[in-house]
């Protein structure tokens, strides 16, 4: 009996720690994303964001070897990109589904034009450095959660150390506050002297930056290499987990945790090799999201008022 | 004394709207210029060889009809969804699953191609509208996000037919791909020498019913008020979740359509990556006809034949066609930007 208990709890704790590193790239995008959606703008660009900060990091790890410029690149480059989306979204007004629908297409083109001129002429693809796991000695000993938390690289965290920065700036710092008011209320805000454009701004770089590292995650900690393919579909698993975690950083963290549990289980069912066809078992981490936010569990009531409502003052 | 001077009100002439857009489509072809140049191409030999092979030669024409058929039925139904307030994102799984469908008809059975096609496109129709219309009901009965959920359902979709084609529908051999459709299946092809097919009329004539629906129908007035204002709808006592999911079911026939058109006229069989991105291309076609079901032909040939100039391009000059998704999209970008210029007017007084 102990020995299949202890079966168990092994199970699980490589369960577990498989699903927080797969929930890694999910849940940095969705911190960034809920400074976004609290400051009014819904980012469905996030994808294309992604896609070409995991590009921008893969590019600068293949010639500085180094993963913290590769992480920084990243960063920098998601910055870059949401700027131009900022202004089409806060500064022209235009609809914001349909430019981050369409910014997606253009990261597309642009991620596959730029990788092919570099490296698309070179045989099969390249590998590069990684971030490596850490072994926090006094973390393993913890009961429980030991197994769990030790063993994972620093950029899961530095995602973690996030979460906690993002719950402290968005509800306890004035800052924060101006954010919300800009997603919440945009004319009573702008009545009490915030500029709603600044915070919507702000807002979209932040998401920008997360996304950037999202993608600088993708490629460092997961899978050491670039395909046009990486993201699949993470982007707007993120802007599910901002839903599903009500808008709140830490919740968002647990429904991340939810998502990277749901890949974990069905990459470990598909190496089992068991009946199930593996691209159904794949299809699982989107089914669950699609149930996640299909209104099953509530979500609308919720959400900030303004948000996807462009603002011009009077 | 400014030069540039703010209008009270964006500018909404029709000659505002025109010259703005001109701005805009230059300006994104200005930024591609760059990048042809960057290629160490001369951007307007580039230019020539992108609309030259697509719509100067026959052969180069028939492709792009090809090409613009799959685009056409999807920005049809993204009209009719976005114009009925559904935000729905879903083509590429309905391309896909039309695809599908349209292909197991054409295996399993055998009948003559006139019998064979009204029962293929029905079918196909089901399935998208089905597929379509489980969203829009989340969405009406739940209060669910149909922009993320439908942009979720690709996903499901494509894995699917990566299943279908990788088990039960594959047929011998390397490749997961299933076998060739008999012939009788076949889309007749309308010009000689070239690989276009019955598909294009068919797209044409979906967007004339498109475009009549919603300018004389009773149903097609309701649908564009419940989009407009559902609250206003519903005051006037139209159902405004039955339109909702009837939208949906449109939207959906018409995406899977796409993929019955691009199967029984091009491929002729299914395939895993059959989409290519076609249903994303398709909503950029429907924002470039600004959602007009009749502007949705040329803009739908245009797109089409810049697919097929690109690769005429990545294969005589080695410049990858993934430039033209860059082009494509930044255009719509720069259009929808170009808002901007209109609240502006020059002062020369």
């Amino acid at each position: 009996v102990n020995f299949h208990r202890l079966m168990t709890s092994a199970f699980l704790a490589t369960w577990l720690a498989a699903g927080l590193r797969l929930s890694g790239p999910v849940l940095l995008a969705a911190l960034g994303e809920t400074f976004a959606e609290r400051s009014g703008v819904l980012n469905v660009g996030i994808e294309g964001t992604i896609l070409l900060g995991a590009l921008a990091s893969f590019l600068t790890v293949y010639v500085t070897g180094m993963v913290w410029f590769g992480l920084l690149a990243a960063m920098l480059t998601g910055i870059v990109f949401n700027l131009f989306l900022a202004w089409m979204y806060v500064t022209v007004r235009a609809s914001q589904v349909v430019v981050g629908l369409v910014f997606n297409v253009l990261a597309l083109g642009i991620a596959t034009t730029v990788y092919r001129r570099t490296l698309g002429e070179s045989s099969g693809p390249q590998n590069v450095a990684m971030f490596a796991p850490l072994h926090v000695p006094w973390l393993s000993d913890l009961p429980l959660l030991g197994p769990v938390l030790s063993g994972q690289t620093s950029l899961l965290y530095l995602t973690l150390l996030l979460v906690g920065l993002a719950q402290f700036v968005l509800f306890h710092t004035s800052f924060g506050l101006a954010l919300r008011a800009a997603g919440e209320n945009p004319s009573a805000a702008d009545a009490a002297g915030i500029s709603v454009p600044r915070m919507r701004y702000i807002g979209v770089l932040i998401g920008g930056a997360t996304a950037g590292m999202a993608g600088a995650y993708l490629v460092l900690a997961q899978i050491g290499l670039f395909r046009e393919s990486i993201v699949s579909g993470q982007g707007f698993i993120a802007l599910g987990i901002v839903i599903f975690g009500r808008w709140n950083p830490w919740k968002a963290a647990l429904a991340a945790l939810v998502f990277g549990a749901c890949d974990a289980l069905q990459l470990s069912l598909q190496l089992g090799g068991g009946n199930v066809p593996p691209q159904l078992l794949a299809s699982l981490p989107y089914v669950v999201t699609i149930l996640a936010i299909s209104g099953l569990f509530g979500g609308r009531a919720v959400q900030p008022a303004a948000l996807m409502v462009p603002y011009a003052k009077e | 004394m400014r030069l540039i001077v703010r209008r009270a009100r964006t500018a909404q002439s029709p000659l505002a709207i025109a010259s703005s857009m001109v701005i805009a489509v230059v300006a994104a072809m200005l930024f591609t210029a760059a990048l042809f140049a960057l290629y160490g191409a001369n951007p307007l030999q580039a230019y020539l060889a992108l609309f030259h092979e697509p719509f100067a030669s026959l052969r180069g024409f028939g492709y792009t009809l090809v090409r613009a058929a799959p685009l056409m039925l999807i920005a049809l139904g993204t009209i009719v969804s976005w114009r009925s307030g559904f935000g729905y994102l879903g083509f590429e799984g309905c391309f896909v699953l039309g695809a599908a469908a349209t292909t197991w008809l054409a295996l399993t059975t055998s009948f003559s191609f006139w019998v064979f096609f009204p029962l293929a496109l029905l079918l196909s129709f089901a399935t998208g509208a089905v597929w379509a219309g489980v969203v829009a009901l989340m969405r009406a009965r739940l209060g669910g996000n149909e922009v993320l959920i439908s942009l979720m359902t690709n996903y499901v979709a494509i894995l699917i037919v990566q299943y279908l084609v990788s088990g039960p529908m594959r047929a011998p051999g390397g490749v997961p791909e299933t076998a060739l459709l008999p012939r009788a299946t076949w889309l007749p092809f309308i010009l000689r020498g070239t690989r276009a097919h019955a598909g294009i009329l068919l797209a044409i004539v979906a967007a004339l019913l498109v475009w009549m629906a919603l300018r004389t129908m009773r149903l097609g007035y309701e649908l564009i008020v419940s989009g407009l204002s559902p609250t206003a709808a519903r005051y006037g006592g139209i159902n405004v979740g039955a339109r909702l999911v009837l939208a949906a079911f449109c939207a959906g026939g018409l995406g899977s359509w796409a993929g019955t058109v691009e199967v029984l006229g091009e491929q002729h069989r299914l395939m895993d990556g059959i989409s290519g991105g076609v249903g994303f291309t398709g909503i950029i076609v429907a924002l470039l006809a600004r959602l007009n079901p009749l502007a949705v032909i040329p803009s739908a040939v245009l797109y089409g034949g810049m697919t097929v100039g690109a690769n005429a391009m990545q294969r005589r000059a080695g410049i990858p066609s993934s430039i033209t998704f860059i082009l494509q999209s930044l255009i719509v970008l720069m259009v929808l930007a170009s808002e901007i210029l209109r609240r502006y007017r020059v002062n020369l007084a």
